[in-house]
């Protein structure tokens, strides 16, 4: 009998049944680097791309490929690719897309990898980015060129947390027949499913929250399958003849699959920036408990805004589900679950008392990461931008006094304990 | 490969591989609301054994461009002159769902040698809930959500996928949408009145082959198994899932169809 399982039931069971053999109930860690063929004819089909299956473990892996259909299906999209980090997840977008000569637009407000990639790297191969404010759908439209191929931002922005405004941009690509990718880190599909509101691609950083637990590296990207990519001129290696298997057409073969079908027999073959399948586990483990941890990501960070707004020691903080926050209007549209859990906040006293609160505060972790279940600061001026003065990270969007908090799952009380003893370290220096 | 047919821009799948008509020709036929899509793991799988593949876009589906036909035997009568203007002539004709509708149609008229029919999912009259009717034309998206979640079986709650990373629902729902918004509509109709099945299946005189599904919801299996007692020796399979065998067992179905033509070489 079909079900049509909601949400929760997905993020425990999607990608998997017991197989009859073992009766396994968790997903086996097939650890292997390849696959036995029953014939040559068997091994050429898979080659070929006649049927699915598993040839090489570079290319696709039975553990990792239950990660895949089970972030498919809470994303409601056509296909998911797994691979080793968030980063790869992008590369591997935006060279499945993008030609030399071609041109993209993306936010302005983002991950410095994110912009990294694009500022720096990919000019090298000679595709172009033009960064524009990402709350400004406009500026987006106006950007749009003849050989622009995507459109690139992020839910909710790190470390800014600007929230875009998804159903208006998609609008805009959908006009002009370019795909909007997004980083759906920072949302999860839990908060929020872009492709409902319009959005072509997905990419994330499965180590966030999705994975949860700060114990391993992965990237995913889903394909929505609700665009198309027939005009030859536009995208000639995916809807053209491709070089690989005597020229194969990915769009007229695998239709709303020809994204993700051309990054396997292309990124992943060519790249190989293939996962785990131990760390794919590990990433569904995870994935098990998202509802349940989000739940409480969000029931713990409002819980700390309210905490941190109150605060004598605390100069400014910024968080989209804040009124005071300018992208509040938009995050109670997009994101009626909560916009997260990430929180910025300053501290009274500037560089200094930023340094003092991180080394005294001793259940939440000092390091570089977010998502995790467990409370994560990290004090930008005395830390990653510690080179910088205080004038260039204000024009990089940062202020020397800023913490970023990943709020965890601990008991509220001890959170906000922890932060009082922070608090009284910085008192006792303003003194 | 896309030609100009009767005014109207025509995709034909052809596997990968270039139409050759001095070979056997395997022309598979897309059910209601479907497109070449529906065969993605057949029609690469066959062009790469050898044979011909044909896997036409009806008018108003996927890649084609035209006004959707409106009754089966339209549907019949528009793949027959078709194949006379490919210039097919051994035919093995592989239906699934209206697709056998079709197929059952075409041997009363094929004017291309027909070697063998193929009934996926099929039978002999698909009968369409009214409430279904009402829906595809209200809301063609939501009709077409519905048919995919009641067309698959538990692989299709479960996101089970023969192929890495792919979900059945989600490739489902989008394949469907390729589709002009009036195709889905036709087609339900088209099969809900046709109702010549029962001669035409005691008409068929070529070998043929019946695979169905034991979880079927669209067409059941009881419905299959009473069409095929109207078949003179018909080799019958059944596979585990649900409507959309092809690519719930694709290798499954391919091994029996595989092992099927052989006997007819």
């Amino acid at each position: 009998m079909s079900e049509n399982y909601k949400f929760d039931t997905l993020s425990l069971h999607a990608g998997h049944i017991p197989d009859k053999e073992t009766g396994s109930r968790a997903v086996p860690i097939y650890q292997t680097t390849s696959y036995v063929f029953n014939s040559t004819e068997e091994a050429a089909s898979l080659y070929n791309m006649e049927v699915g299956g598993h040839l090489y473990t570079r290319i696709s892996n039975p553990t990792v490929a239950a990660l895949e259909q089970r972030l498919a299906a809470l994303e409601g999209g056509a296909s998911a690719l797994a691979c080793s980090s968030g980063m790869a997840a992008m590369h591997l977008v935006v060279s499945a897309i993008c030609s030399s000569g071609d041109h993209i637009v993306a936010s302005s407000k983002m991950y410095g990898a994110n912009i990294n990639l694009l500022q720096h790297t990919m000019p090298r191969f000679g595709v172009n980015t033009d960064f524009v404010n990402p709350n400004d759908p406009e500026a987006i439209k106006r950007a749009i060129k003849p050989n622009t191929k995507l459109v690139f931002g992020e839910v909710i922005g790190n470390p800014g947390l600007d929230i875009m405004d998804v159903p208006e941009i998609a609008k805009i690509c959908n006009s002009k027949n370019i795909p909007l990718v997004l980083d759906a880190t920072f949302n999860t599909p839990y908060l929020m499913q872009p492709f409902k509101h319009g959005a072509n691609i997905i990419v994330h950083s499965l180590t966030k929250w999705l994975g949860g637990h700060g114990i391993a590296i992965g990237g995913a990207i889903v394909n929505g399958g609700n665009f198309d990519w027939g005009d030859k001129d536009k995208f000639p290696t995916i809807s053209g003849p491709h070089f690989a298997l005597g020229g194969i057409s990915f769009w007229e073969e695998f239709g709303p699959s020809a994204l993700i079908a051309k990054i396997r027999a292309e990124g992943m073959y060519n790249f190989g920036p293939s996962l785990s399948p131990t760390n794919a586990f590990h990433l569904m483990q995870g994935i098990e408990t998202l509802p349940l941890r989000m739940k409480k990501h969000i029931e713990n960070t409002h819980s700390i805004l309210d905490f941190l707004v109150n605060h004598e020691m605390v100069e400014w903080v910024k968080h989209p589900d804040l009124e005071t926050h300018p992208d509040h209007e938009v995050a109670k549209r997009i994101l009626p679950k909560g916009s997260g859990s990430i929180v910025a906040f300053g501290i009274k006293g500037g560089r200094e008392a930023g340094k003092a609160f991180i080394e005294s505060v001793q259940l939440a972790s000092h390091l570089a990461n977010v998502g995790d279940a467990k409370t994560l600061l990290i004090h930008p001026g005395s830390t990653t931008h510690s080179h910088l003065s205080s004038e260039a990270m204000k024009e990089g969007g940062l202020t020397d006094d800023m913490i970023r908090l990943s709020v965890g799952l601990e008991d509220i009380n001890d959170i906000t304990k922890d932060f009082e003893r922070g608090f009284r370290a910085v008192k006792k220096l303003n003194k | 490969m896309i030609i100009n047919f009767k005014g109207a821009k025509t995709y034909i799948g052809t596997g990968g591989k270039s139409l050759d008509v001095s070979k056997m020709t395997l022309c598979f036929l897309h059910g209601a609301g479907q497109n070449h899509l529906s065969f993605i793991q057949q029609a690469r799988f066959f062009a790469y054994k050898g044979y011909s593949v044909v896997v036409p876009d009806m008018p108003a589906h996927g890649f084609s461009d035209g006004n959707p036909c409106k009754s089966i035997k339209e549907n019949a009568e528009w793949i027959n002159d078709l194949l006379v203007e490919l210039n097919l002539k051994d035919v093995v004709v592989i239906g699934h769902s209206q697709g056998c509708l079709v197929a059952l149609e075409l041997n009363r008229i094929l004017k291309s040698s027909l070697e063998a029919l193929i009934f996926v999912a099929g039978s002999n009259e698909i009968p369409v809930n009214q409430f279904l009717l009402d829906l595809s034309k209200e809301n063609p998206q939501k009709a077409s959500e519905m048919m995919v979640t009641w067309g698959h079986g538990i692989d299709g709650d479960m996101s089970i996928n023969k192929w890495p990373g792919h979900s059945h629902y989600g490739e489902g729902n989008n394949i469907m949408c390729m589709n002009k918004s009036t195709a889905l509509r036709y087609d339900l109709h088209a099969c809900n009145d046709y109702s010549d099945g029962i001669d035409a299946a005691k008409n068929i005189k070529v070998p043929a082959l019946a695979v169905l599904a034991k979880n079927d919801q669209m067409t059941p299996l009881k419905s299959g198994l009473k069409f095929l007692e109207l078949i003179k020796n018909c080799e019958t399979h059944t596979l585990d899932c649900g409507h959309f065998l092809p690519s719930e067992r694709p290798m499954e179905l391919n091994s029996i169809i595989n092992s099927f033509l052989s006997k007819l070489k």
